[in-house]
């Protein structure tokens, strides 16, 4: 049951990986857009996030970041977590993961609001940070 | 007291789900994340469980509607694509 579901997890990660490869979210206006930008024109936290997957899939790291600079720390975030937990339970190592240090959140969420409010800026230099 | 491992806070989880699609849900996640840390530190481990739950619940709530979200647009996306196909044959 746990096997079916890590596999179901890699197909549809390949899937969608297929999909962001082969298809530029910029030239084409039918994938989903974010439901808060169609609303009201603000642009969320995550908004480029779809066409940060592209430019990721195809290497192009500077346009990760044109796109979404916080895809990137989300990215490196990620892969400290499943390093250290690789090396702890795989390695029996015990080196303090500090996801779980009582400030990490509230920074993390710190980062979030003050890019969120940053980014919807419509002057220099603070444009360079909404999706483009 | 003995030593207990922390329990699981969904932070990663939950920026995840501030960055792909349901921001109110992932900062819920955050909040109740960091509520599980500081919890912890401070020796209150029940509360940190429940704090732990409320961080999954908020967190699978927002990746049951990303999810839900993405798969209807690609279902609209697909059954055009299909139906053009199709009607092209007929030409």
């Amino acid at each position: 049951m746990v096997k079916l579901k890590y596999f179901g997890f890699l197909f549809l990660g390949l899937f969608l990986a297929l999909l962001y490869f082969y298809i530029n979210p910029y030239n084409v206006n039918y994938f989903p857009k974010c439901p808060l930008y169609v609303t009201t024109g603000i642009y969320c936290p995550g908004c480029g996030s779809q066409r940060a997957t592209y430019e990721l899939l195809h290497f192009h790291f500077i346009g990760v970041l044109k796109q979404n600079i916080l895809y990137i720390v989300g990215i490196l975030i990620l892969a400290y977590h499943l390093i250290i937990s690789l090396l702890n339970t795989v390695f029996n190592k015990s080196i303090y993961n500090y996801i779980y240090h009582p400030k990490t959140p509230w920074i993390i969420l710190i980062i979030i609001l003050v890019f969120w409010i940053l980014r919807n800026l419509p002057f220099y230099p603070f444009n360079l940070l909404a999706p483009h | 007291m003995d030593f207990q491992k922390p329990p699981k806070n969904y932070l990663i989880e939950s920026i995840l789900v501030t960055i792909f699609c349901c921001l109110p849900f992932g900062i819920v996640g955050i909040v109740f994340a960091s509520q599980v840390n500081s919890k912890f530190a401070g020796g209150d481990y029940k509360g940190a469980i429940a704090s732990s739950k409320s961080a999954k619940k908020w967190m699978t709530w927002g990746l049951v509607l990303s999810v839900l979200y993405y798969v209807i647009i690609y279902f609209f996306i697909f059954s055009i694509l299909g139906i053009t196909i199709l009607s092209l044959g007929n030409n």
